[in-house]
């Protein structure tokens, strides 16, 4: 068998694997352009014969997504503000040392990193309603969820500065930088990819969190897309074109986001795992 | 002569690795220092520790007369060329240069200016928009270069600046290192572990083993009067033969090699050898002398004989390992008519024997 | 004051400050409720108490309770199924993948990265798809199997005891594969080619190839794997949130969801908090496994 052939045919088995992978997706999108009948049917058809593009808007005004998304984004961007502030720092001190201390400051992040929301979210919320945090519950939201994710951050981030070589800094140094000069016009501008990278990752964790803002936000109008689209399923439900539609317009950014930076997100998600 | 960086008890430690001991070294104003050990001795701490950037344990260090002992590198003024030469990769060569001067606070048009003047004298004229990736290693070199003489630093200092470039670029920017350095009437610190490179282009060489300076002078001081045995093998290329002897008169010895053959030495002022004192005779390669014609084969006083093991020709010069084990070397201008197994008859120059102690390594 | 401030520009106070903050963050949000959870599993903890920091301690009487009740173990018996089989499918199915996308062919590595989208997207949006796809009357899956003959009759996955939990396993799985995938294609393609030609020069088929080389050689990356897999599958709430709510009558019901269950559904957060303490040992436990096999391979 030639070269080409072998291409052709493993590609082939190739793209057949990912259809049938990301058929849920498919299944997404096409359920949601079905009329309330049509989305019945037996047998079920596989592609959309009259597309009800209406369902998008009826379910736009309908259900507020406009508002669920928009808490998604404040909550998303809080947290992401927050871990890269917080993050950025510890990540280098972590990366440009080796001692013990260095050894152990490294174990507890990664300890940290591995506790599940859903354990977690008993002692917070109990303690942050003493402290009167639930008052702000975006912003409680946004502190548990910046907790949560800053240890990922930090051991993403850690590894980008590491390929950053040292005598860079020290060239910054002996030309004139205090270390904090060195730190802000040398070491970042040189990790500025990875540290994008690790920020659009907790982005896209934060902007899908649900269990935090399932417990801490009662009001409605505050809750995230994730509570939302909770609120939308019933037990019995039978609107699954809307819930579809719904869901469609809550990945959609996500996708899109993440077809624009495959590459870079790819490589960053698999140097954070295994380094 | 001013000092112009002075060290006086440096110690480094990184934990219970004691990395300086008790270092003192003082490098006089326009002069061309060059460190120079094998690797791990503490000839990169040291520079290192006068850039600022390890902080010394114990000792103090002036540069210029000012107190440096714990301040930051900023504030040392001086400029430093890495192994990696250390150029920005985010910023362009022109960027790469202005900036140690951006960060003391002068003019955009005059850094720029002065920035025109070093690519013109470093030969980066044509590259001033480029960045470091699409340079060759020797461009980075210059760019690295002109990066530290763009401003004039109390020192120079270079941490084994042509370990990454080819032998031949090596032996150019050898050249145009030490003219440069000439030229700016700089105070310069070279860190190498080629003592070639050290032999060639300094006025004083530091040679440096675990953290000791074992001895330091003008390259042929180190050459002609090594002060112990490791510096008298360091130094010289190739390394000098040691044969362990023993003193038979206060100006002769006997050689620990078959038949026991006897050799003159010569002393200058050094104490006199005792008969039966057990010492280590350093005879260099280059110093060794083959006997021919008359009074070839014969031994007694001055002539020793030698199976030839190997003998390898460049074409100018031929290297011979000579002994049971080839354990003596040897170097020759021209070419020998010599096969493996033929007897060859030496002498040396008592003047250049020189005697160590087996014991301390000192030499005596 | 002066020697603070250049230490803060010059020296180790840069280090320390910027480590500080973050540490004391993590101390805060992360270190306290730890120990508060801990020490909320030893009181007595009502609505009415619930704003108060003086609640009766009650030793470990509510671990007592916990063991006492009917649903405990079934549950425990549940979490273990749901964790052994999900690392399971992920894992197998995440290697076959790893081993096919390890041919080179054109497009490879990016087909490959398209199925990591499957990590990226919300936790609530995956578990609803497959609500939808799992549902019993008009689910497509269903449909799909009694096309190809494997059922005779529709299986309710979301409301029949059998198969509630393997329906989120089902989910669960198809979130892990890309995953697995991704880790185990790095780990293929860190294994220099040369040692292959060299086996196979020695005369190895590709079976002799794949157990005495591959397999060796990919220890610490599938111990890596395997352990994530742990972790992840451990913290996956949302999928229960989604699919069956746990239901019906706990049939599908984890620690990790009931834990949240009792807290924040039933407002008995002693019993959250008691279950949330032991469920977060086994996740310590499996992560310094993990810590372990990973840190080998950075020292190595």
């Amino acid at each position: 068998m030639s070269e080409t052939w072998r291409n052709r045919l493993l590609l082939a088995v190739a793209l057949g694997l990912a259809a049938v992978y990301l058929f849920p997706l498919y299944w997404m999108v096409v359920t949601s352009l079905k009329s309330g009948s049509a989305m019945f049917a037996t047998p079920p058809s596989f592609w959309p014969s009259e597309p009800q593009w209406q369902t998008y808007a009826y379910v736009w005004q309908s259900r507020d997504v406009g508002r669920y998304l928009w808490n998604s984004l404040v909550i998303a961007l809080g947290a992401v503000a927050l871990v890269t502030l917080l993050g950025t720092g510890c990540a280098y001190v972590l990366a440009r040392y080796r001692n013990v201390w260095i050894d152990i400051g490294l174990f507890l992040i990664l300890m940290l990193q591995v506790l599940p929301a859903s354990l977690m979210v008993t002692p917070i919320f109990v303690g942050f309603s003493q402290f009167g945090l639930l008052a702000t519950p975006r912003l409680a939201v946004i502190l548990a969820i910046a907790a949560k994710a800053m240890p990922f951050f930090v051991v993403l981030v850690r590894s980008t500065f590491m390929s950053v070589p040292a005598e860079l800094e020290e060239a910054g140094l002996v030309d004139g930088n205090s270390r904090l000069g060195a730190f802000l016009f040398i070491v970042l501008p040189l990790a500025r990819n990875g540290i994008l990278v690790s920020a659009i990752l907790i982005f896209m964790q934060a902007f899908g969190e649900f269990v935090y803002s399932k417990s801490m936000i009662q009001a409605a109008e505050l809750q995230p897309a994730s509570v939302g689209l909770n609120s939308f399923m019933g037990p019995n439900t039978n609107e699954w074109n809307n819930i579809m539609a719904f869901a469609a317009m809550y990945v959609g950014p996500i996708l899109a986001l993440f077809v624009l930076l495959q590459r870079r997100i790819v490589s960053g998600l698999t140097s954070g795992a295994l380094k | 002569m001013t000092a112009q960086i002075e060290l006086t008890e440096v110690n480094k430690h990184y934990g219970a690795y004691h990395a300086l001991k008790n270092i003192n070294l003082s490098i006089a104003k326009g002069s061309f220092v060059a460190l120079v050990g094998p690797s791990g001795c503490g000839k990169s701490t040291l520079l290192r520790s006068l850039a600022g950037l390890e902080k010394i344990t114990a000792g103090r260090l002036t540069i210029a007369g000012d107190e440096m002992t714990s301040v930051p590198p900023r504030k040392r003024d001086i400029a430093m060329v890495f192994q990696s030469y250390a150029l920005y990769p985010h910023m362009t060569v022109e960027e790469n240069l202005v900036y140690p001067l951006r960060m003391r606070g002068v003019s955009k048009t005059e850094a720029r200016a002065r920035a025109q003047d070093v690519a013109g004298f470093t030969g980066l004229s044509g590259l001033l928009t480029r960045y470091p990736r699409q340079l060759s290693g020797g461009q980075r070199q210059r760019v690295a270069m002109g990066r530290a003489v763009i401003r004039s630093p109390k020192a120079f200092l270079f941490d084994e600046p042509l370990s990454n470039l080819d032998a031949a670029l090596r032996v150019s920017m050898r050249k145009e290192i030490r003219a440069l350095h000439d030229r700016l009437g700089a105070t310069s610190v070279y860190v190498t572990h080629d003592q070639i490179e050290a032999m060639t282009m300094a006025d004083h060489v530091v040679v440096m083993k675990d953290g000791v300076i074992e001895q330091q002078g003008a390259p042929l001081t180190l050459y002609d009067r090594p002060e112990n045995r490791f510096v008298a093998g360091f130094i010289g290329s190739p390394a000098m033969n040691f044969v362990a002897a023993h003193g038979i008169d206060s100006a002769s010895i006997a050689l620990d090699l078959p038949g026991r053959p006897q050799i003159a030495v010569s002393r200058h002022g050094e104490a006199p050898l005792k008969a039966g004192q057990a010492v280590v005779a350093g005879l260099r390669p280059e110093h060794l002398r083959i006997v021919e014609g008359e009074g070839a084969g014969q031994t007694g006083i001055g002539r020793f004989t030698l199976p030839v093991r190997l003998i390898e020709s460049t074409g100018s010069l031929t290297y011979l390992s000579l002994g049971e084990t080839g354990e003596i070397a040897l170097v020759e201008h021209g070419r020998e008519q010599l096969r493996p197994g033929d007897r060859l008859t030496l002498s040396i120059d008592p003047a250049l024997v020189h005697l160590f102690d087996p014991q301390t390594g000192r030499r005596v | 004051m002066k020697s603070i401030f250049s230490s803060l520009r010059d020296g180790r106070g840069f280090d320390v400050s910027l480590v500080a903050f973050p540490m004391a963050f993590l101390f805060l949000l992360s270190g306290l409720p730890l120990v508060y959870n801990i020490v909320m599993s030893l009181q007595e903890v009502d609505m009415f108490s619930l704003g108060t920091f003086a609640r009766p301690f009650v030793g470990l009487k509510n671990y007592a309770t916990l063991f006492s009740q009917p649903e405990t173990w079934p549950i425990l018996k549940n979490t273990a199924l749901f964790v052994t089989a999900s690392i399971a499918g992920q894992f197998l199915i995440g290697f076959g993948l790893a081993l096919f996308f390890w041919n080179e062919f054109p497009g490879a590595s990016w087909l490959r990265g398209l199925f990591l989208v499957s990590w990226v997207m919300p936790g609530l949006v995956v578990g609803a798809i497959w609500n939808w796809i799992l549902s019993g009357d008009f689910g497509v899956l269903n449909y799909v199997l009694r096309s190809a003959g494997l059922i005779s009759g529709n299986i309710f996955w979301r409301s029949d005891p059998a198969f509630a939990l393997w329906a989120v396993i089902l989910a669960n799985i198809w979130l892990g594969i890309s995953f697995n995938m991704i880790l185990l294609s790095v780990g293929l393609s860190s294994i220099p080619k040369d040692l292959f030609e060299a086996a196979e020069l020695d005369g190895a088929g590709a079976f002799a190839r794949f157990f005495t080389i591959t397999l060796p050689m990919m220890r610490a990356t599938i111990g890596a794997v395997v352990s994530l897999g742990l972790i992840f599958t451990l913290q996956q709430f949302d999928l229960f949130a989604a699919i069956t709510s746990g239901g019906p009558n706990n049939a599908s019901n984890v620690a990790q969801y009931w834990a949240w269950d009792l807290s924040f559904r039933q407002y008995d957060f002693a019993q959250g908090a008691t279950i949330s303490v032991i469920m977060i040992v086994f996740v310590m436990i499996a992560s310094v496994i993990y810590v372990r096999s990973t840190r080998q391979e950075v020292r190595g």
